[in-house]
């Protein structure tokens, strides 16, 4: 009976389980490993800072992310003003804008004869204006840097949230004689609680996780640690052990957000007395108002990078032809098609086998598959060399095979194979809410005119959900354009992508030279944005 | 019972792992029959579709079609394989599908398998859904989309079709006229059909025979007159909610005595030994009002029913009894007035508990 459970889909699910779990056991199991004298100078000096200012950092991101996504999202539910429409997709673009490329933005723009300083002369002539220009790196770069590059997690699940609300629960408030601002506390902002955490809580797994820009302003944090360890002091063991502590920041998260979201599904299921909601017209100064709040964070989060690239761009035209675009292009194109394809197939089989075998286990395998977003690419990638470097020499060596270390590492399999690890909740989740609108007695109908599995899952499956798997694959098209650790640390050889290219040239210092590839990646990313904003914001209005 | 076109027996039917029926035994004799089955929600009826649909497996018994065998402990025929078709009673239509592709689809299974058709036309016509074939699923109401589902139901002609309280959401105005229509088609085509429901005038209506199902078992399972008039057992009574029981004592070979009605007098279903304690059952057609009469009840309630009237009379023992009464009736009677019931008292059929 029990082999009988045992098929295709469980074999399926149980693969990709393993390829999620192995990073997580490599970490723990590396921790007790024995290290090199740095870690006991470091543990004397840097652990403490290095967890410090992730703490630092995390807290400033969350309540900047909070007041600007919450705020903004309130602003284009509630109310009609000059542009709404506009904000309400116009504030998601500012996904386009990696944190470590605004870094480089706000460097550019605030540095020693930078760009403001060049405005500033044009119009009043020259002077000592980098005295008086404030300098916005360290902390408070990465603070600014992340809280704009990740504020929309926020703004489109609380915006989701408000939209979701009952005209009703507003008309009982005002039935109660509640003001506005009373309303607002009281009743809108705790009813979209669940949805605000969950999104403050993936802004606050992207902020631990985050590498570019942190080590752009040379902040040291847990992740950087990990990066640094490994390619400095080439200590693999040690780079495992600050990974753990990361690691627990992250479970901790990681539950609150699961818990959070838990509560979030009692809301989003209120289907009785659904009204939608009124917007408020708002005239003179108070429409003027919302204009400038939502244009300020739409200017500084999206315009202000892109204008900072362009202009950089077009000063030194030269970079355009110093770069590779076309390998780039290329390059990129390659990344993302197999990683989506993939990814894709991999997600398809293990939602139609949960849905065809109802098989607890096999339930429970995909709940585990899909911790992997939670984990930092920089850890992902270490411990997957770890992984690699340990079975070879244990496992194939041992058995009289040739070393596959070249195949796994620095190869476009052992990426794709990290970046199916980091994304497949993406995709298995994307796809798993594309299912969850067929009634399961579509299937059963279908059985019952004739229809085999394989017919139904071609006829019927396939062709409804081919929405959500061109959703699926613009997304993870975003995620991999976007990324930086992950293919920095197992990239092949001269293998290079924008993100990679715009790191390089701003480790080396030339931000202008950055600039090219940034823009590109910006104006890419952006534009799959402008695909997939209809079903971003039509989802959330459900 | 070995020659019947559908027959189910000492079948335990269960979901998720919970037995719902217990070692249910019958059958529909011919080919063409309508079997109607009624019970309180919850109870099992859907899940006996399902698995005779194949949807649900068992796990003791057998479930034989036409004289092939389709369900046991050893064998299950995929619910593909069935050429069995149900129509759910929520919206099981293909999402991504117009409604007209939906019943199309129903048009591709039986090609060529019977002689007597329908044509997509005829049963748009049927169940008037012309307005919604260019729409979507999602577009149109409920009730709708049960019409919809029940077109390619009945288009596929299957050799047993399963209908879950199929006009549960169509508008109680156009239900009657549905239920017409769907009779006569079924009797036209000969469809065999199982019908879930919870409306027992439609059980009664369109159904050949009807089984009640209570506490996991199946209670009756008769023809619909027979079960209305001559209910097995008390739970059945209670159940269909048309009458009350009342105490009586046999006084002889036609005839019961209750301290607060008198004689009554009719045709026992079965013998009771004369000066035996009864439970008779009282339907609300059983006594006619007569204003002359000497027995006067005292009126409690009385509800307008369109047709007829019925009142809510008690006794002096503080029994409540039903009385319909002709909407036409040339005076009504306010609550606390007396109420005159003819006397004796005959029952066409007296059925004793």
């Amino acid at each position: 009976m029990y082999l009988k459970k045992i098929n295709f889909w469980f074999l399926s699910s149980l693969l990709v389980s393993i390829f999620v779990v192995i990073p997580i056991v490599t970490v723990f199991t590396s921790f007790f490993e024995d290290t090199s004298n740095y870690y006991q100078i470091l543990k004397d000096t840097f652990l403490f800072e290095y967890i410090f200012n992730s703490l630092v950092l995390l807290i400033s991101v969350l309540v900047l992310t909070f007041l600007i996504g919450t705020s903004t999202a309130y602003l284009v539910s509630f109310y009609k003003f000059p542009f709404s429409n506009f904000f309400k997709w116009a504030l998601i673009l500012s996904f386009a804008v990696p944190p470590y490329i605004y870094a480089y933005s706000l460097t550019a723009f605030f540095e020693n004869y930078g760009t403001l300083y060049s405005i500033l002369k044009n119009l009043f002539g020259e002077a000592n204006y980098n005295q008086s220009i404030p300098k916005f790196d360290g902390l408070i770069g990465a603070v600014l840097s992340l809280s704009f590059s990740l504020f929309a997690y926020v703004y489109i699940l609380s915006r989701a949230s408000f939209q979701y609300q009952s005209q009703n629960l507003i008309d009982l408030g005002r039935n109660l004689g509640f003001s506005k601002a009373k309303s607002f506390y009281s009743l809108i902002l705790p009813a979209a609680r669940p949805a605000i955490v969950a999104g403050l809580s993936l802004i606050a797994m992207e902020t631990l996780a985050e590498f570019g820009a942190v080590d752009f302003f040379s902040i040291n944090t847990l992740t950087t640690g990990i990066y640094n360890s490994w390619i400095t002091f080439d200590d693999l063991a040690f780079s495992n052990r600050i990974s753990f502590f990361l690691l627990l920041f992250i479970f901790a998260i990681f539950i609150l957000e699961n818990l959070s979201r838990k509560k979030a599904r009692y809301h989003a299921n209120t289907k009785g007395g659904f009204k939608q909601k009124e917007k408020i017209q708002l005239s003179g100064s108070k429409a003027f108002f919302a204009f400038s709040i939502c244009f300020l964070v739409f200017f500084l989060s999206f315009l202000f990078p892109l204008s900072q690239m362009l202009y950089w761009t077009l000063k030194f035209p030269e970079n355009l032809f110093d770069i590779p675009i076309v390998t780039l292009i290329l390059n990129t194109l390659y990344l993302v098609l197999l990683s989506s394809l993939v990814l894709i197939i991999f997600s398809l089989i293990s939602n139609y086998g949960n849905r065809v075998s109802k098989n607890k286990t096999l339930n429970a395998l995909s709940t585990l598959s899909i911790s992997g977003y939670a984990i930092p690419g920089v850890i992902l990638a270490v411990a997957f060399i770890t992984f690699i470097a340990w079975f070879d020499d244990n496992v194939v060596k041992a058995l009289g095979f040739l070393s596959i270390k070249k195949m796994f590492i620095g190869s476009i399999l052992g990426l794709v194979l990290v970046y199916f690890v980091r994304f497949y909740s993406l995709a298995f989740n994307g796809i798993k809410s594309g299912y969850e609108k067929i009634n399961i007695s579509v299937d059963e109908s279908s059985y019952l005119l004739g229809y085999s599995k394989k017919k139904t899952f071609m006829n019927i499956h396939v062709p409804f959900l081919r929405n959500s798997l061109l959703f699926v694959g613009i997304l993870i098209s975003l995620e991999i354009i976007r990324e930086l650790p992950i293919t920095l640390i197992l990239r092949p050889f001269n293998f290079e992508t924008f993100a990679t290219t715009a790191y390089i040239s701003a480790s080396e210092d030339l931000l202008e030279a950055a600039a090219v590839p940034s823009l590109f990646l910006i104006l890419i990313a952006t534009l799959f944005i402008m695909l997939t904003s209809k079903y971003i914001l039509r989802e959330n209005e459900r | 019972m070995s020659d019947s076109y559908l027959e189910i027996k000492n079948v335990d039917f269960t979901i998720g792992g919970k037995i719902k029926v217990k070692n249910a035994s019958f059958a529909i004799e011919n080919e063409g029959d309508t079997l109607c089955i009624l019970g309180p929600s919850g109870i099992g009826k859907t899940t006996i579709l399902r698995t005779i649909a194949g949807l649900e497996k068992i796990d003791k018994g057998s479930i034989k079609l036409n004289g092939k065998l389709l369900s046991s402990k050893d064998n299950n025929v995929e619910p593909e394989d069935r050429n069995i078709s149900l129509a759910f009673q929520d919206n099981s239509l293909f999402p991504h599908y117009t409604v007209e592709k939906n019943i199309l689809l129903g048009a591709e299974r039986n090609k060529g398998k019977r002689k007597k058709k329908l044509s997509f036309k005829e049963i748009v016509d049927f169940l008037d859904i012309e307005n919604i074939l260019p729409k979507f699923p999602h577009e149109i109401s409920a009730g709708e989309a049960q019409r919809a589902s029940l077109a390619r139901s009945l288009l596929t002609q299957p050799d047993l079709l399963l209908l879950d309280e199929p006009l549960s959401n169509v508008d109680q105005s156009f239900k009657e006229e549905i239920q017409v229509r769907l009779k006569k088609i079924l009797s036209k085509l000969k469809i065999t059909t199982i019908i879930v429901t919870h409306d027992s005038y439609e059980a009664f209506y369109l159904g050949t025979k009807c089984a009640i199902i209570l506490d996991g078992q199946i209670k009756q399972f008769d023809d619909p007159y027979n079960v209305y008039h001559f209910p097995n057992s008390v739970e059945v009574v209670n159940f269909l909610n048309r009458g009350i029981l009342i105490p009586a004592k046999v006084t002889g070979e036609n005839s019961l005595e209750n301290d607060d009605l008198g004689t009554i007098k009719g045709n026992f279903i079965k013998h009771y030994p004369k000066g035996s304690n009864v439970q008779l059952l009282l339907q609300p057609e059983d006594l006619e009002h007569d204003d002359k009469s000497n027995l006067k009840l005292e009126v409690v309630d009385r509800k307008f029913r369109g047709t007829n009237f019925i009142y809510t009379l008690k006794t002096n023992s503080d029994l409540l009894i039903p009385v319909f009464v002709h909407s036409h009736h040339e005076h009504q009677h306010e609550a606390d007035e007396k109420f005159g019931i003819k006397r004796p008292i005959n029952i066409d059929h007296i059925v004793c508990f």
